[in-house]
């Protein structure tokens, strides 16, 4: 699973990291988590607000800070999707 | 000259200016200000507003919204850029973009607030109106102008959200609480300044303590200064106690709540409910008298802190105080730094050089408080301290709202990051737009307070829009015409 999060590292964005790594962890996920901080490419991935994340391409949040719990569930989803 | 003197003298109004400030002013609109833009930021789902900025939008839509968009959105600068070049290029296009990067620094709730207390509700209502009929009118120039690049550029599809939700009910009630909350206590109304209930605290001095304070903190109220009052300075210690609360209790809300969040959240309730009293020392001890405000403020808290507690979840409420505590720690740095160097300045520039260069309602009175306006870079919301002593050193309101039009909207900073999406030719139309509509706006609304009558007013403004679309109207057909030759051409080779 490759995991997205968007934004220009504002306090937000890095605690929106933090979420993620943290569901992963809790989720003993294996996945590919990058922090995109380029303007240029935050806006090709079609994001507009930020801090957002993006799981395999898909927009899943945007504009807040995801909780643990949200994102975890989100993973999961995505992941019997798979 | 004696200069030891003189610093000193410079230090101590920098001071004063900062003492009375906090005192007087900050409290009841800056502290629920700061909480409504945490909440904003927070609570409100932001791909509710940015789906109606989609490409298919239609007009009436796309820039009612994107203003909107501007003042609820971008509380936080860091959401500006990214979402003004999505609607520039995956949305709505170039006019409404324009919309919102011009509304949003001067109609958002933070700016609006304070420039309703510190320089009086009329300014505040002249600065929506007037940012938002012109943001969405120099959106619409823009598009006119720019209309064949915006039809070229990126066709892309919209990539699809998954599971977003809208504004919920309860999020909208308890905003409007809030936004409720700062009117009780910033409006001058009868009802809420009407006195219901008073007592006298026995404890002798605060009389002594008040005389100390003025000597402290001489000002001149001729000047439009003020004065440190016991009140005042109880309020200063109770900010520096939150402050200190603050630090450890909504700085790591997120991990949970701890001892210092409660605190902290007691001392901010605390304040707003002595804030909104009134306090006199007399010699035989301090009266305390309750107006009705004080009463609006408590139950506002109260149902406030119901909500928070039944209808949103502990996670939610964590994230909003942080976000709050977050724009306090951004903001209020800057604007304490702001106040006192106006305090200094002040003193140093003589009031026959404001009234000589922008004492009356002339073209080049405004054309000046554009120039200063674009040229000066002020942080966000030092703007209106700035403006406050202007007008007390005899500045011309006319002036000064093109000022307050000009400076949150463009400076060398924005003007490059906004060159940097948009290209350098769209970019400095733009700000030549915008000069001249910070102009006439100050002009307008300086004739307003000057007592022109309405209607020749608006006549002005209708004969500027004539003037204006007929040239835009030949723009557009002499594009027309580019655009059929180029066709008829292409039709020629084939």
């Amino acid at each position: 699973m490759k995991i997205q999060v968007a934004g220009p590292g504002c306090p937000r964005c890095q605690m929106t990291e933090k979420n993620v790594f943290n569901a992963c962890a809790e989720l003993t996920l294996a996945a590919d988590i990058s922090h995109v901080t380029d303007r240029k490419q935050i806006q090709d991935l079609g994001v507009w607000t930020t801090p957002a994340v993006i799981v395999d391409g898909k927009i899943v949040v945007s504009g807040r800070i995801p909780s643990v719990s949200e994102l975890k569930k989100i993973f999961a989803d995505a992941g019997k999707a798979a | 000259m004696d200069w030891g003197a003189y610093l000193v003298f410079l230090l101590q109004s920098g001071l004063g200016s900062l003492a009375s400030y906090l005192a007087a002013h900050v409290l009841l609109c800056l502290l629920p200000a700061f909480f409504i833009a945490g909440g904003l930021s927070a609570l409100v789902p932001k791909d509710a507003i940015t789906r109606l900025l989609g490409r298919k939008a239609s007009k009436f839509v796309a820039y009612p919204s994107a203003a909107m968009a501007g003042s609820v959105l971008a509380v936080c600068s860091c959401t500006i850029v990214p979402l003004f070049a999505g609607i520039y290029s995956k949305g709505a296009g170039l006019g409404p973009a324009i919309t919102f990067l011009f509304f949003a620094p001067a109609g958002n709730i933070l700016a609006l607030a304070y420039t309703g207390v510190a320089l009086g509700a009329d300014f505040a209502l002249a600065r929506v109106v007037l940012s938002l009929t012109f943001g969405i009118g120099i959106g619409l120039i823009m598009a006119l102008i720019f209309s064949r690049d915006d039809q070229a550029h990126a066709e892309a599809a919209d990539t699809g959200y998954v599971g977003s939700e809208g504004l919920t009910a309860r999020t909208v009630i308890f905003l409007v609480l809030m936004v409720g909350l700062l009117i009780f206590g910033t409006l001058q109304v009868r009802l809420f300044l009407n006195a219901y209930a008073s007592f006298t605290l026995p404890i002798q001095g605060f009389d002594r303590v008040q005389d100390f304070l003025f000597r402290l903190v001489p000002f001149d109220a001729n000047k439009g200064e003020e004065g440190v009052s016991v009140q005042g300075a109880i309020l200063i210690g109770l900010l520096v106690l939150i402050g200190l609360a603050a630090w450890r209790g909504l700085g790591q809300v997120h991990e949970g709540y701890n001892r210092w969040t409660w605190a902290s959240l007691g001392l901010i309730a605390l304040t707003l409910l002595m804030a909104a009293a009134r306090m006199e020392p007399k010699a035989h001890g301090l009266e305390v008298a309750i107006p009705g405000k004080t009463f609006g403020v408590l139950l506002t808290m109260a149902v406030l802190a119901y909500m928070a507690r039944r209808y949103f979840e502990a996670y939610e409420i964590q994230q909003w105080l942080w976000e709050t505590w977050r724009f306090v720690r951004q903001i209020f740095p800057l604007l304490v730094v702001g106040v006192f160097a106006v305090g200094i300045i002040r003193q140093l520039i003589r009031p026959e050089w404001v009234q000589a260069v922008a004492g009356a309602n002339t073209i080049f009175g405004n054309l000046a408080g554009v120039v200063f306006g674009v040229f000066m870079y002020f942080p966000t919301l030092v703007e209106v301290p700035i403006a406050k002593m202007f007008l007390s050193l005899g500045m011309h309101p006319g002036p000064l709202i093109a000022y307050l039009m000009a400076d949150p909207e463009l400076s060398l900073q924005s003007i490059l990051i906004t060159a940097s999406i948009i290209g350098r030719t769209k970019a400095w139309t733009y700000v030549a737009w915008v000069a001249l509509f910070s102009m006439i706006s100050g002009l307008l609304y300086g004739q307003w307070v000057d007592g022109a009558s309405p209607m020749i007013l608006l006549s002005y403004l209708t004969g500027f829009f004539v003037i204006l679309t007929g040239c835009l109207y030949a723009i557009g057909r002499r594009q027309m015409a580019v655009l059929r030759a180029a066709e008829i051409e292409e039709v020629g080779r084939r």
